[in-house]
């Protein structure tokens, strides 16, 4: 449905939208890097940067972009906000960036990103552009954070790397393996949809 | 503009800015990422060689890097042996401190490891596995103790307890380990370890 007020751009990513758990998009980084909450939050922090500058960049230069390449342009530009990304935590942050791997160079590829600008930058002003881009940055940033403290707590015992469940816990390794990203993603999901039902009886 | 024409100069142009622009944040990053490795290489050979405070390279090839790790006065306290081998997913890079004579080792620290993590990622837990690692006799090739011995105590000088569910994992590291220890020995017999022109303090 098409959303009209600024109020509106920003709150379909967190829900209505959610790049998650609505629209899927994205799930190579969400599966993969979400087993430790500072890994899932500095994969959202990265994402978000990327998909802000490149979304409002993008929303610029539409104007000029010729129809039959505007994907390459779209890339080289996402490209671009990804690297200045990947340099600045490998410089700034080696610890973080280290654990997150290839993932970060792999948000080139990632479809939130590449989708808001085909699908809303390309044909917004640029203000609406950044907003949108924030909602969706928040609502992607929401879906990371729910998944990796549930992995991280249930896998590890920790959350964010401190020990809140005692010496009994005995932890559940699948929870920080890749079939624990599947299981506790596809409950998730399975979530969101019966509220959505819910609300949409009434 | 005809379209070709136009389609040309954008994407060159949108190519050209973002190359440019790209260029300069290598440059202004890359002596800090470069240090942050340095730094990571330093703290692990401190960590790993007691008393030392600064290092110095004896010996480079490709993945094998012997470091001397000094003291205030400059003297040698032991080796620092950077190596890596292939563990049960991808390279496990260990940080190996030994004495001076290559008698004894002091302990030695992951790196980089790919493992699966809560079974051979424990490689990197002090108390599941690096505990065992402390302070052996570096003379001999380490063995891995399989099933587990119940105490610290009751492993010899040379063996080393298996992490129970990750035995390629640990055996991984023992075999690093075991390669390292006849190559430094090698090079040590060849006098090619000397540091400031001595073995040893």
């Amino acid at each position: 449905m098409p959303s009209r007020t600024a109020g509106q751009d920003f709150l379909k990513g967190l829900w209505q939208e959610n790049p998650i758990f609505r629209q899927m998009l994205g799930m190579c980084p969400t599966l993969a890097i979400t087993n430790a909450v500072i890994n899932g939050i500095a994969m959202g922090l990265a994402t978000a940067f990327v998909l802000i500058f490149s979304s409002l960049l993008i929303s610029l230069i539409k104007k000029v972009i010729p129809n039959q390449v505007r994907i390459a342009c779209y890339i080289v530009v996402i490209a671009t906000f990804v690297t200045i990304a990947d340099r600045f935590l490998a410089a700034f942050f080696p610890p973080i960036s280290k654990s997150l791997g290839p993932f970060v160079p792999l948000i080139v590829v990632n479809c939130i990103i590449l989708g808001r600008a085909e699908a809303f930058a390309s044909k917004n002003s640029p203000g609406r552009s950044v907003i949108d881009a924030l909602g969706m940055s928040a609502g992607f940033i929401m879906a990371l954070l729910i998944l990796s403290s549930i992995r991280e707590v249930l896998g590890s015992g920790t959350f964010l790397g401190y020990r809140i469940l005692g010496d009994w816990f005995e932890p559940w390794v699948i929870m920080v393996l890749p079939p624990g990203a599947f299981i506790t993603l596809g409950i998730l999901m399975a979530i969101s949809l019966q509220i959505e039902r819910k609300k949409g009886e009434r | 503009m005809s379209l070709s024409s136009r389609m040309v100069v954008v994407l060159t142009a949108v190519g050209l800015l973002s190359g440019g622009f790209l260029a300069s944040v290598g440059i202004l990053t890359k002596d800090r990422i470069a240090l942050n490795r340095k730094m990571e290489i330093e703290r692990a050979i401190v960590s790993v060689v007691p008393g030392s405070v600064a290092s110095e390279t004896l010996y480079e090839e490709k993945d094998f890097i012997v470091y001397g790790g000094k003291n205030e006065a400059g003297a040698l306290k032991g080796f620092a042996i950077y190596t890596s081998g292939i563990g049960f997913q991808d390279k496990i890079i260990l940080m190996i401190g030994v004495d001076a004579s290559l008698s004894r080792l002091f302990s030695l620290i992951v790196l980089d490891q790919k493992e699966t993590p809560g079974l051979g990622a424990k490689i990197t837990d002090r108390t599941s596995f690096l505990v065992y690692w402390e302070d052996k006799d570096f003379t001999q090739s380490f063995r891995l103790r399989k099933p587990p011995a119940p105490a610290l105590e009751s492993l010899s000088a040379s063996e080393v307890n298996t992490i129970t569910g990750a035995t390629i994992s640990s055996e991984a590291v023992l075999n690093i380990v075991n390669a390292a220890q006849e190559k430094a020995r090698a090079l040590y017999e060849e006098g090619r370890l000397s540091f400031g022109g001595a073995h040893a303090e």
